[in-house]
């Protein structure tokens, strides 16, 4: 992994004001907070739930955006420390995920008992149909207040997902090894460097930020390049390691470590300038089927236990912003890179549809 | 059977008045309401969204317009790059099969039982598996083929796989088996005698097979030509894994940007999908006027025994043809995946230390893909089974039945096959999250929406067959006496028997490979396994992918072998 010679902002500051226009008027205020029910502690997770209850349910059932290994892990690791509760999940993409979960609702069909989307402004939209159901973790202590939603108590960052440079090392040397964004705008890179598709929510947060950061020229220039759009970041990872493409704008550090990990000659360059970010967001649906095994789930997904998992899993590798988190595998921690969000999730979500355009146009979509 | 001493009546006049009849009737009715139910039900809810442009994500849609036809213009180079891929796929596809259909059926050449059954494997597989392998051969820089031409001492890469032509040459080596199929049932119901009476005149083999065993075979090939555009249209693997890397898209490439991407843009895609109704329409269109006032009838009272041509030595020749192409489309693929499976990341050369079973251990711990892959074999088994008859039936109900709207029904069934199964999936999650039984979320929805996806695949195949038949022999039974339901056991399903096996071999592999309604419509407790393959290669690796899909290769493999062997067996019972 290069060098990053900086040390990045805190995770408070850093996410401070991230979120701040998302401020959502909670429609669904079926509010169960931890202060108005007993808090106790089992295996090492604190939770607000009645645990005879939550055994009694003795399922629980999970939606996510993420692959099928990382939800098969996670339900797995959940069952392990409470094996009287079976776990399960559903995967889908984030989007057909959401239409999913809403056609279901609409239909008057409340299976699902927590949902975790890829995109934040997924979770905003949810949260304004009133779908969360508001509980206060008694592990929400461990986070800073704007990774807890707005208002806080209907979904939290369960991991962050953030981009750097990544390069294959045997085909880049030399001068022409990327430090900053800009550099990647280099005649060299033309036909040889690769991005996400437009589906993708993390392209969309870089597109974004680095349009602040450098202008509208910066997309343009790179558009020149004629980049390469994927849609399976395995895909985009195994042609760079392999040396297909020779560099990728959109290195995520969860798919950088897969392919590092099986030995693939690829670096992870850390930009001054900062690195674009977005957060997982996870919470207790509505009218959930198991609702003390769903608080319970999400408690434990909060705590130490389920905040490991989420680092340390090879398919999962997402950085947690619990305060007292260890280390990310390679030894960082999160702190050590300026992360860049959104400032203004109006602004982001009103972008959308310009992004769409000039991504789709620019990948020769 | 025996008939009786009453005087002969035009068979017409008699038809109204048989105790059978009105069995049939009701039989015929409620299998043509059946389908039109299971098709129409979630189409109508695929034509609500895309005429909904008021909030995608309320239902039912809150305004009505044409704001997202008017949308489709904008992608009308993609719509050119799929129907200009799709056509060349199609003929590659219908070339590959008819040439080796023809060779199986109607030659000598030497161990046909086995290359009959390898033909087959193509088909078995996922099809992003082999887009996968095409990509790990014939990458430019990391193909394991330009990498040993590389190594030769070449400069450049031998060929690059990406892109429309490579796209087009998987598609065609893959769907090219289920052409096989479909012809090879046709050609196998052919009496020889035919061919045999051209040969004598003096026609070359050649001839013969272009004058005599094309036009006989001719709704078989067309009803193949329509199924397979059709697939080729609806194709997303292939687009998917070799178009992204050289900047060429498909239609289905733009519907999954479009249900993917947060908003899901679900009208849009959904105007996108209907708008191919249009294309499919005109085919089956194009395939009645060709076929209509013809009659391609081969199996009639005469009895015949299917014999093959001896065609001398060019059998070795022939033998060549079809091994070329399975090791294009089954050994060379299969050992490359194979090769990547077994390796942390794959190359040609690998270091003792890349070599690795981990992606075995992982793909076989996961309880979801263990249960996964007994949901989808249970469903196979279920979809196949139901499916034959249903199919059956519609097919004669369209080829041969009076009854009323037969016609239309044709168009109905090839709905499901007009649409990308992404888009048809929306529609079937619609109708069935408010259809009052619970079977949303459980195995139930799967089966329902198999059976509808594949109507179209059984009743092209079995179409193609009982056209060849001829209809004085169920109306010989019918003068007789026999009953509709005796007819139909005694007469028209022992001769529909190849076309019988191969829709429920096409079916149960269709049904075990299904992605794009497996996606939507499974629940918690009845996942399959497809979806999790080809997630695999969105999120963790083409190694993982490869064993994945390899696991389920030899299981659905194994179980095509013991449905053949334990059908072989009923059938010299029965013989």
């Amino acid at each position: 992994m290069a060098k990053r010679g900086f040390r990045g902002l805190s995770r408070r500051t850093l996410l401070k004001g991230a979120l701040a226009a998302a401020a959502v008027p909670a429609t669904a205020r079926i509010a169960v907070s931890a202060e108005t029910r007993k808090v106790t502690e089992v295996n090492g997770v604190k939770t607000a739930a009645d645990m005879a209850k939550a055994e009694a349910e003795g399922a629980m059932l999970f939606y996510t955006h993420d692959s099928d290994p990382a939800g098969a892990a996670i339900v797995e690791a959940f069952s392990k420390d409470f094996p009287k509760i079976k776990a399960s999940y559903l995967r889908a993409q984030n989007g057909a995920l959401y239409a999913k979960l809403l056609a279901e609702r609409g239909a008057g069909r409340y299976a699902v008992d927590v949902v975790q989307f890829s995109e934040v402004s997924t979770a905003i939209d949810f949260q304004k149909k009133g779908g969360y159901e508001h509980y206060e973790s008694p592990e929400r202590a461990a986070y800073p207040a704007n990774a807890l939603g707005t208002p806080a108590g209907y979904f939290f960052f369960s991991g962050i997902d953030f981009v750097g440079i990544v390069y294959n090392s045997e085909k880049v040397t030399g001068a022409d090894v990327p430090k900053n964004w800009k550099d990647l705008l280099k005649p060299r890179f033309r036909n040889v460097i690769s991005c996400k598709q437009s589906t993708s929510g993390m392209q969309f947060v870089q597109w974004f930020e680095l349009k602040k950061l450098y202008g509208d020229d910066y997309w343009k220039e790179f558009g020149k390049l004629r980049p390469h759009g994927f849609d399976s970041r395995a895909q985009l990872f195994e042609r760079l390691a392999k040396g297909e493409e020779q560099a990728t704008i959109l290195g995520e550090w969860a798919g950088y470590q897969l392919v590092k990990d099986r030995g693939a000659p690829v670096v992870f360059v850390a930009p001054e300038d900062g690195l674009p970010a977005t957060p997982l967001a996870t919470g207790v649906v509505s009218k959930p089927a198991h609702p003390e095994a769903a608080r319970l789930f999400l408690d434990w997904l909060m705590s130490p236990k389920g905040q490991t998992l989420y680092q340390t899993n090879k398919f999962l590798y997402y950085p947690s912003l619990r305060k007292d988190a260890a280390p990310m595998p390679g030894g960082m921690k999160l702190a050590d890179y300026k992360l860049i969000f959104p400032k203004s999730m109006d602004e982001y979500e009103k972008a959308h549809p310009a992004y769409v355009k000039e991504w789709n146009a620019m990948i020769g979509l | 059977m025996e008939c009786d001493d009453r005087p002969l009546v035009p068979v017409a006049a008699t038809i109204e008045k048989r105790p059978g009849a009105p069995a049939q009737k009701l039989v015929g009715a409620a299998v043509a309401l059946l389908a039109a139910a299971f098709v129409l039900y979630p189409v109508y809810y695929l034509f609500q969204a895309a005429f909904d442009v008021g909030d995608p994500n309320v239902r039912p849609p809150e305004a009505y317009g044409l704001d997202n036809f008017a949308l489709l213009p904008n992608y009308s180079e993609i719509m050119l790059n799929t129907l200009g891929v799709a056509v060349a796929a199609t003929v590659m596809a219908l070339v590959f099969g008819f040439v080796i259909a023809w060779i199986l059926t109607r030659t000598n050449v030497p161990m046909r039982a086995a290359l009959e059954q390898l033909m087959a494997v193509p088909y078995y597989v996922t099809p992003l598996l082999g887009a996968l392998a095409w990509a790990l051969l014939g990458s430019p820089e990391s193909g394991f083929i330009n990498q040993l031409w590389r190594a030769a001492g070449a400069k450049e890469a031998l060929f690059d796989v990406t892109g429309p032509i490579g796209i087009a040459w998987v598609m065609a080596l893959f769907e090219g088996s289920v052409a096989f199929v479909m012809i090879s049932a046709v050609m196998k119901s052919m009496d020889p005698s035919l061919e045999e009476a051209s040969q004598v005149i003096g026609a070359s083999r050649l001839r013969t097979m272009i004058r005599i065993t094309l036009p006989l075979v001719a709704p078989g090939v067309l009803g193949a030509a329509i199924y397979v555009f059709a697939e080729m249209l609806g194709s997303f693997s292939a687009a998917l894994v070799l178009g992204s890397p050289n900047r060429f898209y498909v239609i289905t490439t733009a519907i999954y940007q479009l249900v993917s991407q947060y908003p899901p843009r679900l009208p849009l895609a959904a105007a996108m999908g209907v708008s191919l109704f249009a294309v499919m329409f005109a085919m089956i269109f194009l395939y009645r006027r060709i076929t209509a006032g013809r009659s391609y009838v081969t199996v009639s009272g005469k009895a015949f025994r299917p014999r093959v041509m001896d065609v001398g030595t060019l059998r070795w020749v022939l033998f060549a043809v079809c091994a070329v192409y399975l090791i294009m489309s089954v050994f060379l693929p299969m050992a490359t995946l194979l090769f990547a499976s077994v390796q942390r990341l794959a190359t040609v050369f690998p270091k003792p230390s890349n070599l690795t079973l981990e992606h075995y251990t992982t793909a076989l711990s996961l309880n979801a893909v263990r249960s996964a892959m007994g949901n989808s074999l249970l469903l196979g088994f279920l979809t196949a089974t139901i499916g034959i008859v249903l199919t059956g039936l519609l097919a004669w109900i369209i080829q041969r039945s009076r009854l009323p709207g037969r016609n239309v029904l044709e168009y109905i069934v090839m709905f499901p096959q007009a649409v990308p199964r992404l888009v048809f999936a929306f529609g079937m999650m619609w109708a069935w999250l408010v259809f009052p039984l619970p079977v949303y979320g459980t195995l139930w929805i799967l089966l329902i929406a198999y059976l509808t996806v594949f109507l179209p695949l059984g009743v092209r195949t079995i179409s193609g067959v009982l056209v060849q038949l001829d209809k004085s022999l169920e109306e010989c039974g019918e003068v007789c006496g026999a009953s509709w339901f005796y007819r139909m056991r005694t007469i028209t399903m022992p001769l529909l028997r190849p076309g019988l096996i191969a829709a429920w071999l096409l079916i149960f592999v269709a049904s075990v490979r299904e992605l794009g309604a497996s996606i939507l419509l499974m629940g918690p407790n009845s996942k399959v396994l497809t979806p999790a393959i080809v997630e695999a290669f969105f999120s963790s690796s083409s190694e993982l992918t490869a064993a994945m899909a390899l696991i389920q290769t030899v299981v659905v493999g194994a179980v095509m072998l013991v449905f053949l062997t334990v059908s072989r067996r009923a059938a010299r019972h029965g013989a």
